[in-house]
Parts: structure tokens; C-alpha cells; sequence
């Protein structure tokens, strides 16, 4: 792990460990419900302040909190079209299987490339620090993974390209 | 394997199949780009009709594809061809050559009949160099051979080279993204001391060639791209030289898709084992629910249900 990402992750765990204090709570708004409610927003006074950790202009977190759930939004650098479809792949990937993930969410938020939803639920029946080590480290590695990839893939080309132009010479 | 192989393995192993032990055969496959081919015995279990469609034929045979295809099969090679398709081929196998590696040799020349159709405009456009470099100057005329729908191969002779260009479309964003890193390699190998031999490639997205700008009906989108094949006298020296560049670069579409296509399933499996890693991680997360046997006093297990 390099000397800046590090503050970086740091922040993000201090930040989501404070944040990850959930209660369970019912709907105000209607009776017998009880839902996430960062996702509804119907009642404001149950809301937190939303706040932003941003490595770079490019890499930034998202946590918007709540009486009984938070949202956590990971934006991950992506310097080139081809990181950006390694991206955009990978993600989509994780998050068609979002139900084994039971913290992700299928969709990310708006400006993100991936989002997580942890409920009260959530927080009840799964260790928190585990949570927070999974969400942490799931950062670490898709930006190692997003350029192990691109690397194996001009590697490849490499290889291809050679291989082909060779076989004019016999 | 990373280079594919110029001939058609169903024809080779289905012609080498009733050599050795002729029954009656009716059989429809295709190749790539869209060519069909159809084998069947119409008269006799001992004559085989192999017939081709290939989409550019009206060009090839203006390029003198008959001409190639006749002085490769001589008198198997039909007048007539049978009806949707564009050529057609007799093989009588009771009039076969010999010795097995003459019969090997024959087969593979069979197998071989796509390349042969495709490769009379490359040899036209040799035979063109080498008549305008005597001259000394001047350009020969541009051929085009439109093997895909969308795609096209240009060929043009010139004094000292001759200059293969293939437009490309890529009908996928995650493809027109890969394909414009290998196609970048293409450009960059040759840098390397020991492909200097290899023709030049270029590469340009969305603007064609000077070679070929004047042409009408050019797509212009940001998914179209040509690659140039600057093809040097060297290559097509002598006749070995020469069919081996035509084999090998006729298969440049096919080569660069194929290998597209390895690297997005390399790529999936590597997310698919990424993503089960980050699931181990998560499960490590979930309190283990106690699970003891429970018992009565007289010994039976209690079961909820």
C-alpha cells in the first residue's frame, strides 16, 4: 500500500466505523414500514450530514448516514477509456451479484461508480469491524485489480502483435 | 494457439475421412466472413461436390479469381457451380493421386479454397508492382474486395510497395476499446530489432487512408478504423514468400477479433475469481449462528421445522 493511500483508507475507517451506529427504526411516515431511511429521505430530521473524502479529483467516498442505515459511494480513479471500461466491467459485475454481496447496492448513486448499503440489520447480524475491513479492502484492491488488468491486457496485445508481424519473416 | 490456420479443418478431415472410406455425404458449414460452404456426393458415393458462396465474389472474379482458382484445380474445377453458390469443385476420389503425401497435399490445396479465391487480388496487385517498378513510377489501380458487410479490403500497387488496407468496424464499445490497444501494438512492434522485417502497419481511427479517401460510401462514426499493411518487395520475393503473406495477412480480421475475444473471457474469469474473493471477505463478516444438536431426555433429535 503506497504512503497516500493510506491517509486515505484511514479516513475512510475512522469515518465509517463512527458512522456505522444504527438503531432500528419504523417509518414515520407510513405505519407498519421500516426502511432504509437514506434511501427514502421522505423525513429529514432522521438524515445526517452526507460527507465526502476525496483522495483526488478522481478518487472520492461518499457516506451519507442515517438514523437506521448508511450509504457509503466509492468512486474509483479511472485514467484512460480503457480503465474506465475495465471499470465500469467490474463493477457491473459485482453488482449483478449484489444479493451474495448483502451490503452492496445494485445501482450506484449518481457520480459514483459503486455504492454500499448497510442497515441496521446488517449491522445486527454481521460483525461491524468486519464490515468496515470488507469495504476497506474491497478499495484496496479494485484499483490493483483495474491495473493488473490493463497491464495483462497491453501485455497481450504485445504478445499478439509480435507474434503476428514475426510470421511475415519466414 | 496463438496464429489461426489458413485452411477449412472440416473440409480436411471430412475429405480425409472418405479417402479412407467413401459413404454418401450431405453437409452445410461455414467459415469466416460470412462464407458458406456446402460438401455433398449429388451422383456416386466416390464424387464429392464442394461448393463455396463468399460475398465478394462478383469482385474476386474481376480481379482474376477464376483465372487463380483454375490453375490451382485445373479440371475440378466447374464451369457451372450449383445453384446459391458462387464456385464449385468435383473431387473423384477413385482418381486421387498415389502416395499419401501427394494425397495429404491435395486435400490441404482443397481445404485451402477460400484462401485461393481471396488471394487473387493480392497476387494481382504483386504482379502489378512488379511491372511498375520496372517502369519506375506510377501507381496501380485500387482494388477493393468488400468481405463483410460493413468491412472492406483495399489493395493498391505501387512502384516500390504495395499497400493492403483494411477498414474495420467494431459493432462493441468494450471491442473498439480493446481492438484499439492491440491495433496501437501492431503499429508500435515493429520498433522491435527483431520484427524489422515486418511490413509497416498504420493505424488510424475514423479518417481513412489518403489511399483510399476519395472513395465514396466511407463510413465516418468513431467505431470505424483502418489499419494500413505497407507490403515491401521482400514479402513477395518469391512464390513461397509470397502465398505465405497472402495466407497470413488475409487472416488479420480474424486474428485480431479472435484475440479480442480471449482477452474479454480471460478478463471475465479474472473478475469472476476477484469477485469470490471479495465474497470470502464478506462471509468472514457474518456471526456464526450456533448449531448444536439438540436431544430429548429419551435420546431423539429435536427437529424444528
Amino acid at each position: 500500500m503506497s504512503n497516500v493511500l493510506r491517509p486515505y483508507l484511514a479516513a475512510v475507517r475512522s469515518t465509517l466505523t463512527a458512522a456505522l451506529t444504527l438503531e432500528n427504526f419504523s417509518s414515520q411516515v407510513v405505519e407498519r414500514h421500516n426502511k432504509p431511511e437514506v434511501e427514502v429521505g421522505k423525513s429529514k430530521e432522521v438524515l445526517l450530514n452526507p460527507l465526502t473524502i476525496s483522495r483526488n479529483e478522481n478518487e472520492r467516498v461518499l457516506i451519507e448516514p442515517s438514523v437506521n442505515s448508511i450509504r457509503l459511494s466509492i468512486k474509483i480513479k479511472q485514467a484512460d477509456e480503457i480503465e474506465r471500461i475495465l471499470c465500469h466491467k467490474f463493477t457491473r459485475f459485482m453488482m449483478q451479484r449484489a444479493e451474495s454481496f448483502i451490503v452492496l447496492r445494485r445501482k450506484p448513486v449518481q457520480g459514483y461508480d459503486i455504492s454500499f448499503l448497510i442497515t441496521n440489520t446488517h449491522s445486527e447480524t454481521m460483525l461491524k469491524h468486519k464490515i468496515v475491513d470488507f469495504i476497506i479492502q474491497f478499495m484496496e484492491e479494485v484499483d490493483r485489480e483495474i491495473s493488473e488488468m490493463k497491464l495483462s491486457l497491453n501485455a497481450r496485445a504485445r504478445i499478439v502483435a509480435e507474434s503476428y508481424l514475426t510470421a511475415f519473416n519466414s | 494457439m496463438i496464429l489461426l490456420e489458413p485452411h477449412n479443418v472440416i473440409i480436411q478431415s471430412t475429405l480425409a475421412d472418405k479417402i479412407i472410406k467413401p459413404s454418401s455425404v450431405d453437409v452445410q458449414f461455414v467459415d469466416y466472413d460470412g462464407v458458406r460452404f456446402h460438401l455433398s456426393t449429388p451422383e456416386r458415393k466416390t464424387v464429392l461436390l464442394l461448393s463455396m458462396h463468399i460475398r465478394c465474389w462478383d469482385e474476386l472474379v474481376r480481379y482474376g479469381a477464376i483465372d487463380f482458382l483454375k490453375r490451382e484445380y485445373g479440371s475440378l474445377l466447374q464451369s457451372q457451380p450449383e445453384p446459391e453458390y458462387d464456385v464449385s469443385l468435383i473431387i473423384d476420389l477413385e482418381q486421387l493421386p498415389g502416395s499419401n503425401e501427394e494425397r495429404d497435399s491435395f486435400i490441404m490445396s482443397v481445404a485451402l479454397l477460400k484462401r485461393n479465391a481471396l488471394a487473387a487480388p493480392f497476387e494481382r496487385g504483386f504482379t502489378s508492382q512488379k511491372g511498375l517498378e520496372s517502369a519506375g513510377t506510377g501507381t496501380g489501380d485500387l482494388m477493393q474486395i468488400h468481405y463483410r458487410d460493413e468491412e472492406a479490403i483495399y489493395i493498391q500497387a505501387s512502384h516500390d510497395r504495395v499497400t493492403v488496407i483494411f477498414s474495420t468496424v467494431f459493432s462493441d464499445e468494450t471491442d473498439r476499446i480493446y481492438g484499439k490497444v492491440f491495433l496501437q501494438e501492431f503499429v508500435d512492434a515493429r520498433r522491435q530489432p527483431s520484427i524489422q522485417n515486418a511490413p509497416q502497419v498504420l493505424y488510424s481511427s475514423r479518417d481513412p487512408p489518403l489511399e483510399i479517401r476519395h472513395l465514396p460510401n466511407l463510413r465516418n462514426t468513431d467505431d470505424t478504423g483502418y489499419v494500413t499493411f505497407v507490403l515491401f518487395p521482400r514479402h513477395f520475393a518469391n512464390p513461397t514468400n509470397a502465398s505465405s503473406t497472402i495466407s497470413h495477412i488475409q487472416l488479420f480480421r480474424d486474428y485480431l477479433h479472435y484475440h479480442i475475444k480471449c482477452s474479454k473471457a480471460y478478463m471475465h474469469s479474472r473478475m469472476r475469481h476477484r469477485a469470490a474473493e471479495f465474497q470470502k471477505v464478506l462471509n468472514r463478516a457474518k456471526t456464526e449462528v450456533a448449531t448444536t444438536e439438540k436431544k430429548t431426555v429419551s435420546g431423539r433429535t429435536m427437529l424444528s421445522r
